[in-house]
């Protein structure tokens, strides 16, 4: 008790409150210095992919010039080099693997920033500073938010850059292709590139937190992260994308390959539908005309055959020229999305404070 | 001023009140005492106090009229909860760090002098601190603050004797120094009687006892007498009677110079003692103001 | 873990202890113990008493607790505050030498076995003590009343 105190005694509050609140910027190092270990994780792991996909999406490069700028393309070493072409780095080659890069931000980084502070008690500290409870949410939330979609859009340039070979033209050799030509429009590759990757990453974030302030306890946020991200990323790809703009329709055969086929179905003369089995059946009645197979026919001479017969092919698609307005599209609404999340976790915390709706014992 | 305000005041957890129609006029220069058996309603009242729960019913005030909750509210008031939460694996310079960010007012210098006295490491890790440490820190936190309210929530229910003295003779030092008021809940009396000069005694989401109590001791007696005649012999409000074969101790609202009934002995009561009688006694209360007439004519219970 | 560390030159002669357990409520045990503190000579007219601040520090009571005692002093004529300063003996009470009060003692105890043996219990004795002291202290006010009087009076005295 001997040393000397500050004798400022204490200001009343009606000086003060006259002024303006206190700055957003405080909040700067409390967000860093709690959550530092979440945030070098997540930058860990983006750097390990970094690496791993800077390595690989080299080979993949080389391999693409190399099978590409071999001739003649049916010779033997041309479709070795196409064979190798398909064999590197096929485990990423249908995206679902990086898929689960945003839920993985989202949910550790997200559920964890209210979750902890409910779980342990802390927030009856923090919430009852000068900042004020609801100002807190909203600052780190914010931040955090921006961080992670900052560094998933960095990413997904990188991502751009490793997958470019996969939406070139087709190219084939005697038995073998390459396996391009994808449609950018397709589920797995269509959410890693343009702004949906940093979008996806916010939504999940965004999820996270408002998961956070519900659950109120951390791995059970998380876990219902991971599922609501995986609900709302399924139905998104199945049965939302298809629909941003009008798909279009058309009965040639020669759909273009970048295209993204939403559905495609046979129609009788008549204009019945018509299954696969029923096709298979009339082409095996036509059987000495055709390349001799049954089931579902790959052949454009099987193709002609049914035109010929009166049927006609009806294929709904997206073209690929419409990349980036759907990018525009689903990043708009997951932003939206995620805006109306943290404002609900705001929200929720004016409103409820840190108490759960039941009574305290 | 009234550091504490209440009009009405309740508080519903799904379907049950935890709190209702509370109305309190706490004034400013006091330690307060809270006290009430378990789910009484006392961290309810003080989590509507600092904001961290919104009235279902009512409204409360705080240091002069400004809402709990709102930017002067947080601003003079310093909240120290039950456990007395801190961020485990910060370190105590950390915690000062953070705490100076968060508010307006933040004396470091004294921060860190107080640890330093205290024997807590700057850079030790709060969750490596003894009960009694940590308690002691997030004490140092809430006074470098410099509120005009310290309002704490079983501060004491963790620690050992010595640590209880050393917490509370920092608290009173501060009361000393600043004249900060202290609201400050308990469940056990007997150590309050020497630090609190207000009681508000709580009681199944009631407040059943508010005022000074000087004031209180002061306005009442126990009458100790035959028990025949325990029914009739007063002619002051019996709060509470304890009655046995012959003899009878009644509770009564009266000062010392009230006239003691022919046969009956009076004498003075300590706080520990007027708290139990009207906790045995819930449709008794001791209120000030006419506010609240309803209660203000204690019932008369024969065991 | 204790606040009351290393060294500390305390400006007061006395330091304050707390009965809890007494009954006696804390303002009149600092009270009673000043005034005692003053007849065995621990405290002079001129000492300070300890800063309120230093009492609550070590007693962890109400700051108006000790207010209130001093207070008392004051009122009782014993101490006077020195605004900015502290607080200050300024008066004794009557002084009795340790060796007279150890005498004093014995012989009540005397009484007290006395009394015992010809019957009278406790309450017996602190009534009869009571009331004597009554008696005396009557005496004692009517004689210096009288002797006041005297110069003026043509009474003779009692």
């Amino acid at each position: 008790m001997t040393a000397p105190r500050a004798l400022t005694a204490p200001a009343s509050p009606q000086e003060d409150a006259s002024v303006r609140p206190l700055p957003w910027r405080r909040m700067a190092w409390v967000t860093w210095r709690q959550h530092r270990f979440a945030l070098t994780g997540v930058a860990a792991l983006l750097g390990a992919l970094v690496l791993c996909l800077w390595i690989v999406g080299l080979q993949v490069h080389h391999a693409y010039a190399a099978a590409t700028a071999c001739h003649p393309a049916s010779s033997i070493a041309c479709e070795q080099l196409i064979g190798s072409f398909n064999g590197t780095g096929h485990f990423l080659a249908t995206g679902y693997v990086l898929q689960a890069v945003p839920a993985l931000i989202g949910a550790f980084v997200g559920a964890p920033v209210l979750a902890r502070e409910l779980e342990t008690g802390t927030f009856r500290y923090a919430w009852t500073q000068g900042f004020g409870g609801w100002r807190w949410t909203l600052a780190k939330l914010v931040t955090l938010a921006v961080l992670v979609a900052a560094s998933a859009g960095a990413l997904s340039v990188l991502l751009s850059w490793y997958y470019h070979p996969y939406f070139q033209p087709y190219f084939a050799g005697n038995s073998m292709s390459l396996t391009t030509e994808s449609s950018p429009l397709v589920g797995g590759l269509f959410d890693l590139r343009g702004v949906a990757f940093a979008a996806w990453t916010l939504a999940a974030f965004a999820i996270g937190g408002l998961a956070g302030m519900l659950i109120r306890r951390v791995v059970p946020a998380i876990l219902a992260t991971l599922a609501a991200y995986t609900g709302l990323a399924f139905a998104a790809g199945l049965y939302l994308r298809q629909h941003y703009l009008t798909a279009l329709v058309t009965s040639k055969l020669n759909v273009p390959g970048s295209a993204w086929i939403v559905s495609q179905r046979w129609l009788t003369k008549g204009g019945q539908r018509i299954s696969q089995s029923a096709l298979s059946h009339v082409l095996q009645q036509g059987g000495p005309e055709l390349a001799g197979k049954g089931g579902v026919p790959k052949s454009l001479s099987s193709w002609q055959y049914l035109v010929q017969h009166g049927y006609t092919q009806w294929t709904t698609y997206q073209p690929a020229g419409r990349f980036w307005t759907f990018q525009w599209i689903e990043g708009g609404w997951l932003l939206a999305l995620s805006a109306l999340l943290i404002a609900l976790t705001v929200w929720l915390v004016r409103r409820r404070g840190g108490l759960k709706p039941i009574r305290p014992t | 001023m009234n550091v504490l305000q209440a009009s009405g005041l309740g508080k519903r957890y799904g379907g049950t009140w935890a709190l209702r129609e509370c109305s309190l006029t706490i004034p400013a220069g006091h330690v307060v005492a809270l006290v009430g058996p378990n789910g009484a309603g006392k961290s309810t009242l003080l989590n509507l106090a600092v904001g961290l729960a919104a009235p279902s019913a009512g409204r409360v005030t705080v240091l002069g009229g400004w809402p709990a909750g709102s930017p002067a509210a947080l601003d003079g008031i310093a909240f120290v909860a039950q456990d007395a939460p801190l961020y485990k694996n910060l370190s105590a310079a950390d915690m000062l760090h953070l705490t100076r960010n968060l508010n307006r007012r933040f004396d470091q210098a004294s921060a860190e002098a107080r640890l330093v006295e205290l024997g807590i490491p700057l850079k030790q890790k709060a969750g490596r601190l003894s009960g009694g440490q940590q308690t002691q820190l997030a004490l140092t936190l809430a006074l470098a603050r410099r509120p005009r309210l310290l309002v704490l929530d079983e501060p004491m229910a963790m620690l050992d004797p010595l640590a209880r003295h050393d917490f509370m003779a920092t608290v009173m030092t501060a009361v000393a120094d600043d004249g900060v008021s202290v609201l400050l809940s308990s469940h056990v009396i007997a150590e309050l009687e020497r630090v609190a000069d207000y009681l508000i005694l709580m009681s199944r989401g009631r407040v059943q006892v508010a005022g000074e109590i000087e004031g209180l001791l002061a306005s009442h007696r126990i009458l100790t007498g035959p028990a025949a005649e325990a029914d009739k012999c007063s002619q002051r409000p019996v709060v509470h009677v304890r009655r046995a074969l012959a003899q009878a101790h009644l509770l009564v609202r009266a000062t010392a110079e009230d006239p003691v009934p022919p046969g009956w002995e009076a004498h003075p009561l300590g706080l520990e003692e007027l708290a139990l009688a009207y906790l045995r006694e819930p449709g008794a209360a001791a209120l000030p103001g006419p506010a609240h007439s309803r209660n203000a004519e204690p019932s008369e219970v024969t065991k | 873990m204790t606040i009351d560390k290393g060294f500390r030159p305390a400006a007061s002669p006395v330091e304050f202890r707390l009965d809890a357990a007494s009954g006696v409520p804390t303002y009149l045990q600092l009270v009673h113990q000043v005034e005692h503190a003053l007849r065995l000579g621990y405290l002079k007219p001129g000492d300070q008493l300890p800063k309120v601040r230093d009492v609550v520090a070590s007693l962890a009571i109400n700051p108006n607790t000790v207010l209130k005692a001093y207070r008392e002093l004051e009122t009782k004529g014993l101490t006077a505050g020195r605004p900015g300063q502290g607080t200050f003996i300024q008066a004794t009470l009557n002084q009795v030498a340790l060796p007279e009060l150890t005498a004093l003692r014995r012989s009540l105890l005397r009484w007290l076995t006395a009394a015992d043996a010809a019957g009278l219990d406790e309450d017996g004795s602190v009534a009869l003590f009571t009331s004597a002291l009554r008696d005396f202290h009557e005496r004692r006010v009517g004689s210096r009343d009288r002797g006041g009087a005297q110069s003026g009076e043509t009474k003779d005295v009692a």
